[in-house]
């Protein structure tokens, strides 16, 4: 083998490459990850649509939540008007 | 397709078109990141993180001011970098390749010359040694080589040059033919 065949087969091999099979779809399930990340909003309605839905304790607690703050709202205007 | 229009269709949601990319440059980045970090074991890992990194500043390529696969290239000439100095910073020895003794002889004398390629490439200074990878094993331009090391052409010109030189004198120490 001659000196510039050397250097030839060198270069080949330099520029051969064996990929594992499955790189394509590992960066593919990043790149969706990334996207599924990105287009996660902060405060997703539907999402707390479906917790009150399925726990009837959390459904008890809003209705409490929400009778507590209507009694207190008309506390407050019954305390404006007799002052007044 | 060309990789205009996968951008486009990637940028409009069409995520899966970004697997067309992938297919097409996944083989010459693999093949400059292990050759310019001189490591087999990362080279696949630095490549994914070079994707992904295309992938998330795909809306910041400008056809105008450059070709895609410079674009790409140049985010795996700067990871491929950052790798090598993390590597540096380690500083793990590594220990010489034992010559498997089953191979025929000139397998051997082969191998021994490929290896003494290998340790002149390695010594040669990052740049020049770069520039040659890019010229030589990834086939590129010396146009579009000077875009991705952001250097004048004649710096380039210059730098494959010395590199060639060098590794032209490793092959003159190699005494006649090895067969």
């Amino acid at each position: 083998m001659k000196r510039q065949e050397v250097y030839n087969a060198w270069k080949e091999r330099k520029s051969q490459i064996e990929i594992a099979e499955n790189f394509t779809d590992g960066v593919m399930i990043q790149v969706y990850q990334h996207a599924q990340k990105k287009r996660k909003p902060m405060f997703d309605i539907r999402q707390l649509a479906e917790l009150i839905s399925a726990h009837p304790l959390v459904q008890a607690g809003l209705i409490a939540a929400g009778a507590v703050a209507g009694f207190v709202r008309v506390a407050f205007v019954v305390c404006v008007f007799l002052g007044s | 397709m060309t990789p205009e229009t996968v951008i486009r269709r990637v940028l409009e949601g069409d995520i899966e078109s970004f697997r067309f990319i992938l297919e097409k440059y996944e083989s010459p980045v693999v093949r400059m990141i292990r050759n310019i970090t001189d490591s087999t074991d990362s080279s696949e890992d630095i490549a994914q993180d070079v994707f992904l990194t295309a992938y998330k500043k795909l809306a910041s390529f400008d056809p105008a001011r450059s070709n895609f696969s410079t674009w790409l290239f140049t985010i795996a000439r700067n990871k491929s970098i950052n790798a090598l100095k993390k590597k540096r910073a380690l500083s793990v020895t590594e220990l010489p390749e034992k010559a498997d003794t089953r191979e025929p002889l000139h397998d051997l004398a082969k191998k021994e010359f490929f290896d003494q390629l290998d340790r002149k490439l390695r010594a040669l200074p990052s740049r020049q040694r770069r520039a040659f990878i890019l010229a030589e094993f990834q086939k590129l331009s010396y146009e579009e080589i000077a875009q991705i090391e952001g250097a004048r052409l004649g710096t380039i010109k210059s730098r494959i040059n010395r590199a060639k030189n060098k590794l032209r004198s490793a092959l003159k120490d190699l005494d006649g033919d090895i067969l």
